[in-house]
């Protein structure tokens, strides 16, 4: 690879600021790739990148890294802190460690992958795109999912897609427990074809079976008298 | 009695007949009541509790229509590349896109623009034709984050980051599937004609340690252009005012419980927050003690009608009012026409709280596109713009009256409380008193 197609930024000698606007004009200027050195669970590591680049962070990275962002594809060798794709509209963040809570939040599309475990809260307000998670995946994620897909392959806390619209969670390990809102569903052959796909290209052990979780559509309406549905979602 | 005169109906004092109705409805929806508007409460601590003590001879008065007296003010100047200027120190609060209608939009923004100040966006995501007649907009960060894109953030003039609202401090938005068009439903990525509800805390970041790093995200992403602000619904508004200051922004915002809404819990609108003249006096403190009143502005909403009541917010300490309900009056909110259809709703025009219904009667908080069609946005903007020079006018008639050629310039030694709690809450000094320092000053 050339010296122009890629270049190198060292977070211990650069700014928050200064990173991002290397990586926007790094972007704009038709460089392919960019490592990010040193990130050292730094926040806001690739904020608002909206041409196409690849980045590379050699290590853990802190809030929202890779967020508000577009176009863009990226892998962290280690883990991400809150929020890591935070509203991502196209490309793909590979994770090759874990997330910590709400990872992948409010995703308009594109791809998040963790090869480890995410927190609690993940892929909240899922908007589109997927999320999809090698290991388990902490309490309460899903909630507010509106579109797009979710995919873990280990355990889940408790309330899995608590007052999701729509959207479809596929859980490979021990279910703690649906959220209010949600009901057990078939995986069609196409669907199970799919999930196999997805993590065989990411390379990731697929679990035996999934169980699918969807919106029962009942929190769709608040004009019905179901006290047992409402009281826990508002 | 016998020979007592007749008088009409006898109502208890705890049985009122909007006690019963209340209770009659529950009984039959099985849920609690939701209504638009504002609290029907009508004992708590207003602006009315103050009145202005102009200049006599002890201080000389400016010329009501000679001299001039400057309305301006500028939000993140020294602090950003590209401070909000506002002509006059009122913004249209935000109000989304699905709870208006999109004249409704297209009018505030209109006005907005000919008046030199913004309007905002609400929930929703921005909405282009909102962007096309606004000037100067800001754009709501959300729970939600409908419609959310680092394009739109760019597209604004300030982003404000939403944690609460005054009307119902400690919960999430509410559009009743009514309001759910097609477009409202493509915008927010949610099925149409859901009823939709929205979280009470944003997905990402949680308590006020994470909000520091949450505030150089976004500004990060308008790379330090516009200024960044941070609204709550004012409730423990001292505490909530130093922690958003210590994470670095440049405005922060706040509505009272008399703030506005299209859709809330009914009981949240008359038992949640506190009153915006204590909030104000509260907040304004907290940024002195903090050394911060001058760096940071402070935006104050919740039941300002008039520039009577935007110069006691400013003499409390706003630099500027933020107004919903005011504005969406002067566009024809309550207008008595189409009273039959305010008659089908169950109510009449000056009574009307029926925003959450979809069905309002002069298209403005609707999406049905027979009724946006009785909006004109022109005529619209025309009427918001002169109730927004009217009370601009009102606000100067104030502070050139007590001697100021700044409106900024009036403060609480402008003022006397008319009653003991506003004087309590406020520190403005108590009608005739006349200095004398009552024992609770020392409290």
């Amino acid at each position: 690879m050339s010296a122009k197609e890629k270049i190198a930024l060292d977070c211990d000698k650069l700014g928050i600021h200064e990173i991002n606007l290397a990586i926007r004009k790094a972007a704009t200027d038709g460089i392919k790739t960019v490592e990010i050195l040193h990130p050292m669970a730094r926040h806001n590591l690739g904020v608002a990148i909206t041409d196409p680049i690849h980045l590379v962070y050699k290590g853990d990275v802190g809030y929202y890294a890779v967020s508000l962002s577009d176009q863009v594809t990226a892998e962290i060798h280690g883990s991400a802190g809150w929020g890591i794709g935070d509203n991502l509209i196209r490309g793909e963040v590979i994770v090759h460690g874990n997330a910590a809570t709400a990872a992948a939040p409010s995703l308009r599309g594109g791809t998040v992958v963790v090869k480890g475990s995410v927190g609690p809260r993940s892929a909240i307000g899922l908007k589109s795109g997927q999320l999809v998670v090698g290991g388990g995946a902490g309490y309460m994620t899903g909630f507010f999912m509106q579109k797009g897909r979710l995919i873990i392959c280990g355990d889940t806390g408790d309330a899995i897609g608590d007052s999701m619209y729509q959207g479809a969670i596929y859980v490979g390990g021990t279910i703690g427990s649906i959220g209010s809102g949600c009901r057990y569903a078939d995986i069609d052959a196409a669907e199970r074809d799919e999930l196999y796909a997805t993590l065989d290209k990411y390379q990731i052990k697929a679990p035996k079976a999934f169980r699918k979780v969807e919106s029962d559509h009942s929190l769709w309406h608040f004009d019905k008298k179901e006290f047992e549905v409402w009281k826990d979602v508002l | 009695m016998e020979g007592r005169p007749l008088r009409g109906p006898t109502y208890s004092g705890v049985w009122s007949p909007d006690a019963i109705e209340a209770i009659q409805e529950k009984a039959e929806l099985g849920r609690y009541q939701i209504r638009g508007q504002a609290t029907k409460r009508r004992d708590l601590p207003s602006f009315d509790d103050l009145v202005f003590v102009p200049a006599g001879l002890s201080r000389m008065p400016l010329e009501g229509y000679r001299e001039r007296c400057d309305t301006r003010i500028v939000i993140g100047e020294g602090r950003v590349k590209r401070p909000l200027v506002l002509d006059r120190p009122i913004m249209i609060a935000g109000m989304s896109f699905g709870a208006l209608s999109v004249n409704a939009k297209r009018a505030l923004g209109r006005a907005a623009t000919k008046c030199g100040i913004s309007t905002c966006t609400g929930d929703g995501g921005m909405h282009p034709e909102e962007r096309k007649n606004s000037a100067k907009l800001v754009y709501q960060y959300l729970p939600s984050r409908y419609g959310l894109t680092p394009y739109d953030m760019r597209k604004a003039d300030m982003i404000e980051v939403v944690c609460g609202q005054g009307a119902k401090p400690g919960t999430g938005g509410v559009l009743l599937g009514t309001k759910v068009s097609a477009e409202v439903a493509r915008m927010r990525d949610l099925p149409e004609g859901v009823d939709q509800r929205t979280p009470s805390r944003h997905p990402d970041w949680m308590g006020a340690d994470d909000l520091p790093v949450k505030i150089q995200q976004i500004r990060e992403a308008v790379d330090y252009e516009i200024p960044v602000s941070v609204k709550v619904g004012a409730s423990r508004i001292a505490d909530d005012i130093k922690l958003i200051a210590r994470a670095g922004v440049d405005a922060i915002v706040f509505d009272g419980m008399e703030g506005g809404t299209a859709a809330s819990p009914t009981i949240q609108l008359d038992h949640a927050g506190i009153p915006t003249i204590a909030a104000i006096a509260e907040a304004a403190e907290s940024l002195r003690d903090m050394g911060l009143k001058e760096d940071i502005k402070l935006i104050v909403g919740g039941g300002i009608r008039d520039g009577a009541d935007a110069a006691k917010c400013i003499a409390l300490g706003a630099d500027v009012v933020y107004i919903g309900t005011a504005a969406l009056i002067a566009l024809g909110c309550h207008r008595p026409i189409h009273v039959e259809d305010y008659h089908r709703l169950g109510t009449t025009p000056y009574e009307c709280q029926h925003c959450h219904t979809g069905l309002c009667p002069v298209g403005i908080t609707t999406q049905y596109p027979k009724l946006i069609e009785r909006l004109d946005p022109d005529e619209g903007a025309e009427r918001v713009a002169n109730f927004l020079n009217a009370m601009t006018m009102e606000i100067q008639l104030f502070a050139r009256a007590c001697g100021k050629n700044r409106v900024h310039d009036l403060d609480g030694n402008d003022m006397k409380a008319l009653t003991i709690e506003a004087s309590m809450m406020t520190g403005v000094p108590m009608v005739g008193l006349n200095g004398r320092v009552p024992k609770w000053r020392t409290y």
